[in-house]
Order: C-alpha cells, then sequence, then structure tokens
C-alpha cells in the first residue's frame, strides 16, 4: 500500500516547548488513521504541519511520495476541531468562497455544494446567514466546505462533538462513504469507540512522541493481552491502551 | 482568480454590500457640509438680536456721531442713567460718557439689563476711539481734514505668486486656499488610516474569535490573507474616497455656479487659463478679492488638483499599509477589542503626533520641522498631503514616498511574523516582548 503522507523525524518547538519530538508517521493510501492522544500531545500541531498551517523546524512531510508542496492543499481537506465560520456571511457564499480557496472554480464549486446540501438534507439553508444557524447546522455546513472540492486526504479532528447521535451517524456514514471512495480519512479523537470501529491504523502521541504506531491489530499485539482481569483471554480495549501508553 | 484575489474580493464586497457603508458614504459629506454652513451661520448670526443703546453723553462729542451699524442703533439721550434705569423699555443698555472722555477714554461705562458680549463691547469701543481720534486731530487745526482723512485711509490687499524653481512657471496662488486644503488633505488622512486601520484590527480579531481562521489557513498562506484582508479594506476606502471626490466635485460645480458672480468667473477662468493681465484686474477693480479670484483660479486648474489627488492617494496607500499592517498584527495577538487597547496606543500614538504636527508645520510649511515630519514615515503622509497645496520640491517628495515605502515593506514582513503566530494565540494576553520573540519563529 502506498503512502499518501510520511514525517520523518518532524520537530516544532514554541519557545522552550518542544510541541512535537522527532514524530515519524506513514499514512497509508485509503487507510482510516486514527491519531489519539491526550491533550495537548501535539495532535493538532502535527495535522497543523500536514496542512502547511505551520513549518516544522526540522524534519520533513512527504505527500505522495514527494516533499509537501504549497499546491498541495487544494487534495487535503481539513476539519478543524475549533469550528468556524463566517458569521454573518449566508451559506451558500461561504462555502463557494472556501471551495475557490481550494482552486474549485465558482462553477464546478456551485454543482457540487447543490449536490452536499441535497445529501445532508439542508437545500434551503443557502441563503440563511451563518448566524441564524444553530450549532449543529453550522456544523452540517462547515462539513461540506471540508469534503465538497473532493480532497485525496481528509482530516477531521473531533468531527463528531456537538453533533447529536443521529446527525453524528449521519456524518459517520458520509466519512466511511467517501473512503470507500477512495479518500484518505487522518482522524483525531479522544472517543475510544469510534477509533475501533472504523480506524485501520493508529498513532499515539503522548508530550510531542508517537509512543505508538501500526496496525489496529499490530497494537493489540504489540500491547498483549489482559490476563489478570479476564476469565476469558482477549485483547486490550482501546481504552485501556491508551491509558496503558499514556501512563508508561 | 488567485487565493488573495479572492480575500480581497470577500473583504471588499462584505464591507461595501453593508447598509452602514452606503450611508456613511452618502451622509459624510452631507454631514461635512452642513456642519460648514452651520458654523457659517453662527458666525454670522450670532448676533442677529437688535440692540438699542441710550448714549448719555456728558461730553457732548461722542453722541451724535455715534452711527449705528450692524445691530446696533445707538439713541442719544436727555434722560440721566437713573432715568433710564427706572424705565428702560426696549433699550438693550445704556452708554455713559463721561465729560473728561478726551483726556481720560477710560471713563465709559456701558450698562446693560441682560449680558453684554465682548462683539457688541468692541464694536462700541472702536466707535467711540474713531471719533475721540478725529476730535483730537482737529485741535491741531488742519485745513481740509475730512479731505485727507480719506485721502490717506487705505486698504492693502496682497497678491501672492507662487514661483516654480524647476518649471519657471509663476501662477498665482491663494494662500487661504492652500491652508483649507492642507487642513483638509490632512485631517482626512488621518481620519482614513486610523479608521480603517482600525477596522483591519476588528477583522482579525473577528476572524480570530469566530475561530474561521483555522480553516482559512489551511488553504491560504497566513501573509496571503492578512495582505487580502489589508488591500480589501483599502479598496473600500479608496471606494468611499472616489464617491467623496465626485459628490464634492458635483456639488462645488454646482455652488460656484449659482453663487459665484460672472466678473469673478471670469476673472478665474482667465487666470486658470494664461494668468490675469493687468487690465483685467483694473476692470475688475477693488471689489473683488484677489484671493478669492486666486483661489478660484486653483480650482479650476485640472492639473493642479489632479496633482494633488494623485500625492493624496500615494500617500494614503503608503500611510495606511503602513499602519494597517501595524494594526493586523495588533489584532492577531490579543483575542478581544479590550485587551487591544494597550497594543493600540503604540500604533496610534504616532497617527495623532502626525496630525498634531501637521497643524503646526502648517505654521511654516517648508520649515525644519515640516521638512523632517514629512520624511520620518510615521508622520509623512499626514503632513506631506498638507504641504502639497504649497508646493513641495520634487525631491523631497521622492524621498519621502521611498522612505515611506521602504518602511512600510519592513513593517508589512515584521507585523506578517506576528500575525502568523499571533493569530494562533489564544487565552492569555502576551507581552511586547513575546511579540518580540514570535518574529524570530519559524
Amino acid at each position: 500500500m502506498s503512502e499518501i503522507i510520511r514525517t520523518e523525524s518532524v520537530v516544532k518547538q514554541f519557545g522552550s516547548f518542544r510541541a512535537l519530538d522527532e514524530v515519524s508517521v506513514s499514512i497509508p493510501r485509503g487507510s482510516v488513521y486514527g491519531l489519539l492522544g491526550p491533550n495537548g500531545a501535539g495532535k493538532t500541531t502535527l495535522i497543523r504541519i500536514i496542512n502547511r498551517i505551520t513549518a516544522p523546524d526540522s524534519g520533513r512531510v512527504l505527500f505522495d511520495g514527494r516533499p509537501l508542496a504549497a499546491g498541495d492543499v487544494a487534495r487535503i481537506g481539513y476539519l478543524p476541531e475549533e469550528r468556524g465560520l463566517y458569521k454573518k456571511m449566508k451559506v451558500g457564499e461561504q462555502v463557494l468562497y472556501f471551495a475557490g480557496l481550494k482552486g474549485l472554480s465558482r462553477h464546478d464549486a456551485t454543482n457540487r455544494a447543490r449536490e452536499w446540501f441535497t445529501r445532508l438534507g439542508i437545500e434551503g439553508w443557502w441563503n440563511k446567514k451563518v448566524e441564524e444557524l444553530s450549532k449543529g447546522m453550522a456544523q452540517k455546513v462547515q462539513f461540506v466546505t471540508t469534503v465538497m472540492h473532493g480532497p485525496e486526504l481528509l482530516i477531521f479532528d473531533e468531527p463528531f462533538s456537538g453533533f447529536d447521535p443521529l446527525n453524528a451517524e449521519i456524518l459517520k456514514i458520509e466519512m466511511l462513504r467517501l473512503r470507500d471512495e477512495g479518500a484518505t480519512i487522518i482522524f483525531s479523537t479522544h472517543n475510544m469507540a469510534s477509533v475501533e470501529e472504523v480506524c485501520t491504523h493508529i498513532t499515539l502521541i503522548n508530550r510531542g512522541r508517537a509512543v505508538v504506531n501500526g496496525t489496529l491489530e499490530e497494537v493489540r499485539a504489540q500491547f498483549g493481552s489482559v490476563e489478570e482481569r479476564v476469565v476469558v483471554r482477549q485483547s486490550m480495549s482501546m481504552n485501556e491502551i491508551f491509558i496503558k501508553a499514556v501512563s508508561e | 482568480m488567485s487565493k488573495i484575489g479572492l480575500v480581497i474580493q470577500r473583504e471588499y464586497y462584505e464591507r461595501v454590500r453593508k447598509r452602514s457603508f452606503l450611508i456613511t458614504t452618502l451622509l459624510t459629506p452631507l454631514l461635512m457640509v452642513a456642519l460648514i454652513l452651520a458654523v457659517g451661520w453662527m458666525s454670522t448670526s450670532g448676533s442677529s438680536e437688535a440692540k438699542i443703546i441710550e448714549v448719555v453723553d456728558a461730553s457732548g462729542l461722542v453722541a451724535g456721531k455715534l452711527e449705528s451699524a450692524g445691530t446696533i442703533t445707538y439713541r442719544p439721550s436727555t434722560r440721566s442713567l437713573d432715568e433710564i434705569r427706572a424705565d428702560h423699555g426696549d433699550t438693550w443698555g445704556a452708554l455713559v460718557v463721561g465729560a473728561d472722555v478726551l483726556t481720560r477714554p477710560d471713563n465709559v461705562q456701558l450698562y446693560t439689563w441682560s449680558s453684554s458680549t465682548l462683539e457688541t463691547e468692541m464694536a462700541i469701543s472702536r466707535a467711540i476711539s474713531d471719533i475721540l481720534e478725529t476730535e483730537k486731530l482737529k485741535t491741531y487745526d488742519i485745513e481740509n481734514l475730512d479731505q485727507i482723512l480719506a485721502a490717506v485711509r487705505t486698504s492693502v490687499q496682497i497678491k501672492a505668486f507662487k514661483e516654480d524653481e524647476e518649471s519657471g512657471e509663476v501662477k498665482e496662488s491663494s494662500s487661504v486656499l492652500s491652508m483649507v486644503l492642507a487642513y483638509a488633505f490632512g485631517f482626512i488622512m488621518y481620519m482614513f488610516v486610523l479608521l480603517y486601520g482600525v477596522q483591519v484590527m476588528q477583522g482579525v480579531i473577528e476572524e480570530k474569535n469566530s475561530k474561521v481562521l483555522e480553516v482559512v489557513v489551511s488553504s491560504v498562506r497566513p501573509f496571503e490573507l492578512m495582505m487580502g484582508k489589508i488591500l480589501g479594506i483599502a479598496c473600500v476606502a479608496v471606494t468611499q474616497f472616489v464617491i467623496w471626490i465626485a459628490v464634492l466635485a458635483v456639488g462645488g460645480a454646482l455652488a460656484v455656479n449659482a453663487f459665484v458672480p460672472a466678473d469673478l468667473m471670469a476673472a478665474a477662468q482667465g487666470m486658470s487659463a494664461g494668468g490675469m493681465t493687468p487690465e483685467m484686474t483694473a476692470a475688475l477693480g477693488s471689489a473683488a478679492d484677489p484671493d478669492a479670484i486666486a483661489a478660484l483660479g486653483n480650482l479650476m486648474d485640472v492639473d493642479y488638483l489632479v496633482k494633488m489627488l494623485v500625492v493624496f492617494v500615494v500617500y494614503f496607500v503608503g500611510g495606511y499599509l503602513l499602519y494597517a499592517a501595524m494594526f493586523a498584527a495588533v489584532g492577531s495577538a490579543v483575542d478581544n477589542i479590550q485587551d487591544s487597547q494597550q497594543f493600540q496606543l503604540p500604533v496610534t500614538l504616532p497617527i495623532i503626533f502626525g496630525l498634531i504636527g501637521m497643524i503646526s508645520a502648517m505654521n511654516d510649511p517648508n520649515g525644519a520641522m515640516a521638512f523632517w515630519l514629512s520624511i520620518i514615515p510615521f508622520t509623512s503622509p499626514m503632513v506631506m498631503v498638507a504641504r502639497i497645496p504649497y508646493g513641495v520640491p520634487g525631491w523631497e517628495l521622492a524621498l519621502s514616498i521611498v522612505i515611506l515605502v521602504a518602511t512600510f515593506v519592513v513593517i508589512v514582513w515584521l507585523a506578517g511574523k506576528i500575525y502568523r503566530v499571533g493569530i494562533f494565540m489564544y487565552g492569555k494576553k502576551p507581552s511586547f516582548k513575546e511579540l518580540a520573540k514570535w518574529i524570530t519563529y519559524r
């Protein structure tokens, strides 16, 4: 399986604080890649580096086998944890603006936006201002801005937070559909149940270091099993692996 | 379209389409005209109330010669002050002139039943002084005194010419017009740089607050976003300025046609076409104020106006970019408007200093202070545009512009560094030291 993203010994320092310390991850094409770790571990910094929002102090990032370049951001879709839209702008204009920034022509953007709006059942919102929408509604609009330029790499940072269970389910179905259509997904979350459900690979970051790396099976094998607590031997849950790795 | 183009477009349309933009753009010139008219009206009609003053004159020299003028009517009185006090009727005041007023000019009293004004008192004392001076002259027994006095009365009117050292061209110039334009340009510059600079800062804070920045900078480089915002808002300012100039030009042309007498117009047109001939001046007689003719002539000289507008726009763009970049850096460093006060001060202070410098530089538009303030880039936008109506040597203009451009390139670069780090800093208010440190981040 070829890699879509590969980071090599990425270091990022803020003053005296080392946010990322020699982080190397390899994200295979077509995977759903879980990026886990406690708050403040450096996940968002790594995601920002992959998005070219900030540059690493040393190390490098390869996109599709060559160094990540400015033009590559058009092939990435990013849903940050801190959601944000222009409050005074109309939904339709806003979606077209972000698509334009990703390099889509106005005509293509309009067609695709209409398509996505229909799919998510939000056709009527085109001329609404964002400030008139509820938080959950705004999140749907934000999801459309993330995916509508058809990126090969999707980065979702806590995508389900703020959604009711029904809408979270709709979102998950859409995510998996995008994966089936060939997109690679980087998925950062604290929700271990959803990691076990959808992820194929994970990296666990703690205090700026990648402490656990690999496919779900490899990680489970690496951490062995829990003997003392249960009669029937079973793999550690992701939750347990998370806690064990972080406390080590 | 390029990304920065999209950002500029968004910033521009978001602002220009707002109803408040339309209202302020159309209302501001109207308000300015209304303000000027109101001030003019107040200064002429301030003392519209008729004042009847009874004059109790013990000297017998003054009362008969006081000529009623303006709102003041003098009425020589046969009553004593006490009698007037007992029944003052419609009189506004009583003027008591002592018998020895010729030797003791301070022996004059004014009694009023409502408060007096400085303007009225000065008019009265001027009138009495004139009478007493004439009386004193009479004691020298000069023949034909009245004719002599009429013949010596002179009112000097200066006509100013400005020689352009480079082209050798001589132009009649109006110092009143130069002064008015200088203040107008300097003040508009100050207002624009401050108003639109603060808009940039507010825009950055708003983006930061709504957390939309992270999405945007995953598509656009922070520097492009910052420049896009600054340039978009600059376009808004230029749009507003162009509308104002258009309104002023049309309104001014209408006003000139409606209110300026035809002979004055002809003289002014002649002047702007090829200078005033002595015959034309003679034909007009002394009725027309030469400064008014020169002012009108200057205003109809399209070259003169275009040159000033071009310089204004150049300095506006330079000064605005310089300050807007600093405002953007301030906006990026804080989470809300309240926190921005501390950082705003070092940015607004030089702008205010520029305005004050402009006003004092106008006392001597080509002096050392005016020169230095129009070379230092932080004050030059305000001071230089104010000096332009008085004429500025080409090399000074060129030097000033080069320094301004060089400074804004450096400032924009530094601001971009701070901005790039600042937009992701939430929660705590950074110190100046930290801002400086951000510049060195990679």
